[in-house]
């Protein structure tokens, strides 16, 4: 302690998100005295401001309820309106609009885009790979949020398990890390998990995926019955009836794994209310999980939130940004941070403040966890003797594919996604090639080509920005009026959806996160002066074979259910890249993890299987950074349940 | 009556949805029912006006009424293809405006005529007119569906068989709106 | 001959005439003026007037909407009715004859009496649930205004829809919501099994409660009430009862159970009824009129005035009192709260002016009317708010292709209900409809615009 008083807090927590609440609810309720740091806004008091800008967003992003916002006003210079400046916010994060740009929008610093930085009297080219055969100088493309609530306010609701595989990927398959935690340990805390978020779904159905090895201990159930299937899962489902794919494709590097596996369609575990449950309502399926559920029918922290404040023993605090964790020999002593306002001319103020606590907690997001680290006891770092801090940054990335059903298949209906193929994430094949997992959509191409709007321009204007529109004379675009144009959107857009591939990318330490300064200079900061973080990425083979193998199986769908594919790849834009002479397109998927990994050896990871952290033993650090690997089922579930074992390592740390 | 200039009269609007439900394909009762506490009509009237002017306006109202005055009447079909210009190769600028007319029932959005799309992508939308222009946007009805973020429908509706295109409102008896 | 025009606009016309068989079209034969009347007969659907010739749609929409705002209003009185012995209002009385009185609704059937532990069968007349804790504090023949022969009310919900928050009144007492329903709507419950979650699973048709008709007895009617702790003073003022206002025990936040006898006034009112012209049933709302200030009182210095609210502090600036906050958490309704409610009533019939208009106007009407019976009667006290209605609608059932019938207004709020979306953000704020439509039973199948149903054990 600085000097000799006792701590302000049992338990300080940088970050109002998933992990932070949870961990927040479990030490109030155990009669701890806990106070949350929180970078951003306030949770507001009803969802009408998020809402109405959703509403009025000119792009439907995940980010555009949340502020910042960006400018709702569109032109040619700036097609979904302007967006803020990372330096002049106090909590600027990532998001899908900034993607690929320069610091003054982006707020990650990441290496211009190749596309932007080649020779441009070469033809269009994607960066080649280096002597390993990896792609660098990609772009990072998954985002956060820094406000009450967090990042989880747009989760899908996609909860699955992982499968008893995914964590023992180096033992089984010579390939990754190890999870340093056992199957039946996440099976029960996956199970409160479950239990706090409300998972709908069915054991019962689950059952076919035994063949993947995800199993659950017997006799459990579900909090709640199951989501029903849409048409669309339905129309997939029985299109691929009979579908097997090999493991491996001919020809990929290191081994082949000849095994014909089934391609088959089973509903997804989700995070919404199937009945009402936790004085919320039953899902009504507005189909916009992503960015905001307008009735709160998916869980999103801010339910546990509550939770937590109802114990009387939480305190949040809000537009507090934390940029210095002050460490005293081995001891994390004390945490400071800003309080920022405006003032009635609205420009940025700050406040610079301290706070103790017998033991501190990041939960600030696995991108804002390594760069406060790294910006701790004068940039110098802290907790880090692993030097594994901001490395292995993880992504899934995401193959999506598009295609038209040959009958209606009525998307654009009901939550964002009840079903996937699951059937392909593990197998031999993951000695050789990233596994992964098939979501299928149920919006259309919302996703895809921003639709309905671009087709529905496509026939009122007669452009062919879809691809579909080719039915006129000589294949030029239609056309259309009245009737005739409503019948063939109708035509089109029932017609359309799309499925994405979530790759298990390999940790690499040459991903990472660090601060973006030269010689100890900042080169950006944000509009409290803190430094950026920059972002180093790339794929290697392994995830990138991934790709080759997704690709096909989408076709093999496509092809059996008689759809036919529109995907395209190599639009000329931040995420394309060239494998084995195939271009493709890879998107975030808004699972950020790795930077903080967790491990038994002190000299490899960051933290402990109770995400306590090697060096500093009254710190912990949580949330997805530290996921060792990615694995194969969206993190958010899986990082609800690591909380849940590291509340009761703080509660026991604690005493009584 | 109102007697404020910018209120456009009964007589307007009507023939301003006329002629919407006539571009769009939707039934009248879909852009202007008998009842109209959104007012879509008004509101949609009142932005394309502030956007391209009133002269541009009244010229096109004009040519919808000769067209629907004509005797014997043409088809809602016919209208609309005659107004969009669907069987010319390059729309003219009324044309291009009733294009813009059509997005905003469609999608509730200002695109600004004749900016196209390219390399993939919608042309950008200047704004979203209002949330209400969203939330009762007409294109998801195409799909058979509602817009993302605005459900009227009950639990587990997403894995039955939605009505048809008609009951959504599109005039696929091609005979009737008026 | 109107029947045959109708007809024939329906087979041509696959527009408006469609929609139209309860509410007025250009076609309807004029009717009687609708009027608001001191009568115990409670209203079984709204009735039209004719519509002004060549209308505007506002002014359409003005006409109806007045038409069932005068619904409202002879719900409101009929409903507020001092009741005989059959629970029916009493012709031999007059609302308000005495000040105040017991009232018709108030022997409705409490949801609490309605859905049992264990799904038990429950009666229309059986007694009242009165918890452990509260029997203490009952004795039999204890005088309790407006509760003869009855064992009094216990209020138990003190958070509004969804766990969105409490209201607080200046005093730091927790507001209190109770909601109970008429005959046909518990015939129909009891009749279907509804009250218990076996019964509700074991239902294999769609719920459709009865619908009112013009002529005919009333359809299912459901009341919530909203209640303020108020001091013998202000009996004057208020419809008062005293009530046991029991706290179950809660383990987050944690308190234990208890219970009290305290003296509360009526603050808000929501009445909804299914009828044949509300097939998305039919919404009035009713405020006691010292509730809150609007925003435009608030624009215009009204507030100046040494003017006693119910949820409002006029001498707390914006700044350290900023309106319509949910209060901080934990939220435990056993203590005072130091955070007090500041309201207020935010404009959400921009576009939408006739329904501010309508009221007013029937506010003045019916107001003349409950003074001509006693200058102190404490019913002239009470506002209604709006009438939310669907504009598009079949007799008793939607229209296809449109489940939510376009309500007018498109936004509707009571300060003491749905405090806190006070707004005009579709499918969030305050739209009687849009919520209610996502109402189901405990196993998720829709249950007619009733969120009641989903208590059954």
């Amino acid at each position: 302690m600085s000097n000799g008083a006792s701590p302000q807090y049992d338990v300080v927590i940088v970050g109002a998100g998933v992990s932070g609440n949870l961990i927040a609810k479990q030490l109030g309720l155990a009669g701890k005295k806990v106070l949350i740091l929180e970078a951003g806004l306030p949770v507001p008091d009803s969802r009408e401001e998020y809402m109405n800008n959703f509403y009025l967003a000119l792009a439907k992003t995940p980010e555009s309820p949340y502020p910042a916002l960006a400018g709702r006003t569109g032109s040619q210079q700036n097609p979904v309106g302007v967006l803020p400046d990372p330096s002049k916010l106090p909590t600027p994060r990532a998001t899908v609009l900034s993607i690929g740009k320069a610091p003054d929008v982006s707020y990650l610093v990441q290496a211009q885009p190749w596309i932007e930085t080649h020779d441009p009297k070469l033809p269009p080219q994607n960066p080649p790979p280096d002597a390993n055969g990896n792609i660098r100088g990609l772009q990072f493309s998954s985002t956060f949020e820094r406000n009450g609530g967090g990042t989880s306010w747009h989760w899908l609701g996609t909860s699955l398990r992982e499968l008893e595989n995914d964590i023992q990927l180096q033992t089984k398959y010579g390939h990754g890390v190890d999870w340093p935690i056992t199957y039946p340990e996440l099976q029960q805390l996956w199970a409160l998990a479950e239990k706090e978020i409300g998972v709908a779904a069915s054991t019962a159905e689950q059952e076919p995926l035994e063949v993947v090895g995800l199993v659950y201990p017997t006799g459990y159930q579900y909090p709640m019955q199951s989501i029903p299937m849409s048409t669309v899962d339905d129309a997939v489902s029985k299109g691929i009836a009979g579908l097997q794919v090999p493991g491996t494709l001919p020809d990929t590097p290191g081994g082949s794994d000849p095994t014909m596996y089934n391609v088959f369609v089973t509903p997804t575990p989700q995070g919404r209310n199937s009945e009402p449950y936790d004085d919320r309502r039953v899902c009504a399926g507005n189909t916009n999980c992503i960015p905001i559920c307008p009735i709160q029918a998916k869980w999103d922290p801010t339910v546990t939130l509550g939770k937590a404040l109802d114990t009387g023993n939480v305190t949040v605090s809000y537009q507090s940004v934390a940029y210095n964790v002050a460490v005293d020999g081995t001891n994390a002593t004390r945490i400071d941070y800003y309080v920022w306002s405006r003032d009635a001319n609205g420009n940025l103020t700050k406040v610079s403040k301290s706070v103790t606590g017998k033991i501190y907690v990041l939960a600030a997001h696995a991108i804002e966890n390594a760069k406060l680290l790294l910006m701790s006891n004068n940039w110098n770092g802290i907790a880090n003797s692993s030097d594994q801090v901001g490395r292995n940054l993880m992504d899934h990335p995401l193959y999506l594919s598009w295609a038209l059903a040959p009958e209606p298949l009525f998307g654009y209906r009901g939550p964002l996604a009840t079903s996937g193929i699951e059937s392909l994430r593990d197998g031999e094949f993951r000695k050789y090639r990233s596994s992964f997992r098939m979501e299928i959509g149920n919006e259309g191409w919302n996703f895809s080509k921003g639709d309905p709007y671009t087709t529905a321009l496509d026939y009122i204007q007669g452009t062919n920005n879809t691809g579909t529109n080719d039915g006129g004379p000589n294949g030029a675009p239609q056309r259309l009026a009245g009737v005739q144009l409503a019948e063939k959107l109708n035509n089109i857009l029932t017609r359309q959806f799309r499925i994405g591939c979530m790759f298990d990318q390999s940790p690499m330490a040459e991903n990472r996160v660090t601060l973006d300064v030269t010689n100890g200079k900042p080169n950006n900061v944000d509009g409290l002066g803190l430094p950026r973080p920059k972002v180093e990425y790339g794929l290697d083979p392994y995830t990138m074979e991934g790709f080759r193998m997704a690709a096909y199986v989408c076709s093999q769908v496509y092809q059996k259910m008689g759809a036919k594919e529109f995907t395209t790849t190599g639009m000329g834009s931040a995420g394309d890249f060239t494998y084995r002479g195939v271009n493709y397109h890879y998107y975030g998927a808004g699972h950020v993890v790795g930077t903080h990994r967790m491990g038994n050896e002190s000299g490899s990871s960051v933290v402990d299987a109770s995400q306590r952290s090697h060096d500093v033993p009254n710190l912990w650090i949580v949330g997805s950074g530290s996921f060792p690997t990615v694995c194969t089922a969206n993190p958010t579930l899986t990082l609800m349940a690591l909380a849940f074992k590291s509340a009761d390592s703080i509660i026991a740390a604690l005493g009584s | 009556m109102s007697t404020n200039p910018s209120t456009p009269s009964e007589a307007t609007l009507q023939a301003f949805a006329d002629m919407s439900a006539a571009l769009t394909g939707f039934q009248s009762s879909f852009i202007r029912p008998f009842l109209d506490p959104v007012n879509l009509s008004g509101t949609f009237y009142s932005f394309a006006v502030s956007q391209v002017g009133q002269p541009r306006m009244d010229a096109l109202l004009a040519a919808f009424n000769n067209l629907n005055n004509q005797n014997p009447k043409p088809t809602p079909q016919q209208i609309a293809d005659t107004l969009l210009e669907t069987s010319l190769d390059a729309p003219s600028l009324q044309a291009q405006l009733c294009q813009s007319i059509v997005a905003m029932w469609y999608l509730g959005s200002w695109y600004t005529p004749g900016v196209l799309g390219g390399n993939g992508f919608a042309p950008p939308a200047l704004q979203v007119i209002t949330s209400q222009a969203y939330t009762k946007s007409l294109v998801w009805n195409l799909a058979q569906a509602h817009p993302m973020g605005f459900s009227p429908f009950v639990f587990g509706y997403w894995s039955q068989q939605p009505a048809s295109l008609q009951t959504f409102g599109v005039d696929t008896g091609n005979g009737g709106g008026q | 001959m109107k029947k045959t025009i109708t007809v024939i606009l329906l087979t041509v016309v696959a527009a408006t005439m469609v929609l139209m068989t309860s509410i007025p079209t250009t076609m309807a034969p004029a009717q009687s003026n609708p009027a608001i009347v001191l009568s115990p007969n409670i209203p079984g659907d709204a009735t039209f007037g004719p519509l002004p010739t060549n209308p505007t749609n506002e002014q359409k929409l003005l006409a109806i909407q007045g038409d069932f705002d005068i619904y409202s209003w002879n719900t409101f009185i009929a409903l507020n009715w001092p009741p005989g012995p059959d629970g029916n209002g009493d012709p031999n009385k007059k609302i308000g004859q005495n000040g105040d009185n017991d009232t018709v609704w108030e022997h409705y059937r409490d949801v609490a009496d309605i859905f049992l532990p264990g799904g038990a069968t429950p009666s229309w007349n059986g007694p009242e649930t009165v918890p452990t804790q509260c029997k203490a504090f009952y004795k039999p023949g204890m005088k309790i205004l407006s509760q003869v022969g009855k064992t009094p009310t216990v209020l138990t919900d003190f958070s509004q829809p969804f766990n969105t928050g409490p209201l607080i009144d200046q005093n730091g007492n927790y507001t209190r919501y109770d909601i109970l329903v008429n005959k046909p709507m518990f015939d129909y419950i009891l009749a279907n099994k509804l009250y218990s979650k076996a019964g509700q699973q074991a239902f294999k048709s769609e719920v459709q409660f009865p619908c009112g008709g013009p002529t005919g007895p009333e359809g299912a009617i459901m009341v919530k009430s909203s209640w303020k702790v108020i001091s013998p003073a202000d009996r004057g003022r208020f419809h008062t009862q005293t009530v046991l206002v029991y706290n179950p025990a809660s383990q987050n936040p944690k308190y234990a159970a208890s219970c009290s006898t305290k003296l509360m006034g009526l603050v808000g009112l929501h009445i909804g009824h299914k009828t044949d012209s509300g097939a998305q049933w039919l919404w009035s709302t009713f405020e006691h009129v010292d509730n809150a200030p609007s925003e435009a009182d608030i624009g215009s210095n009204n507030t100046l005035k040494p003017k006693t609210y119910n949820y409002y502090n006029p001498k707390c600036s914006t700044k350290n009192c900023p309106p319509n906050q949910v209060p901080p958490r934990p939220w435990n309704p056993t203590k005072l709260s130091a955070f007090h409610s500041q309201i207020v009533r935010m404009n959400m019939f921009k576009g939408n002016e006739f329904a501010f208009q309508s009221a007013a106007a029937r506010n003045a009407d019916a107001l003349q009317l409950l003074l001509g019976v006693n200058s102190k009667s404490v019913w002239r006290n009470y506002e209604l708010i709006s009438t939310m209605w669907p504009t598009n609608t079949g007799k008793c059932q939607a229209t296809p292709g449109d489940p939510l019938g376009t309500p007018a207004p498109n936004f509707l709020a009571n300060t003491t209900l749905e405090t806190y979306i006070q707004g005009m953000v579709p499918n969030v704020s305050s739209n009687c409809i849009e919520c209610h439509n996502n109402a189901t039973m405990t196993n998720a199948k829709a249950s007619d615009f009733t969120y009641i149903l989903q208590r059954a054990q």
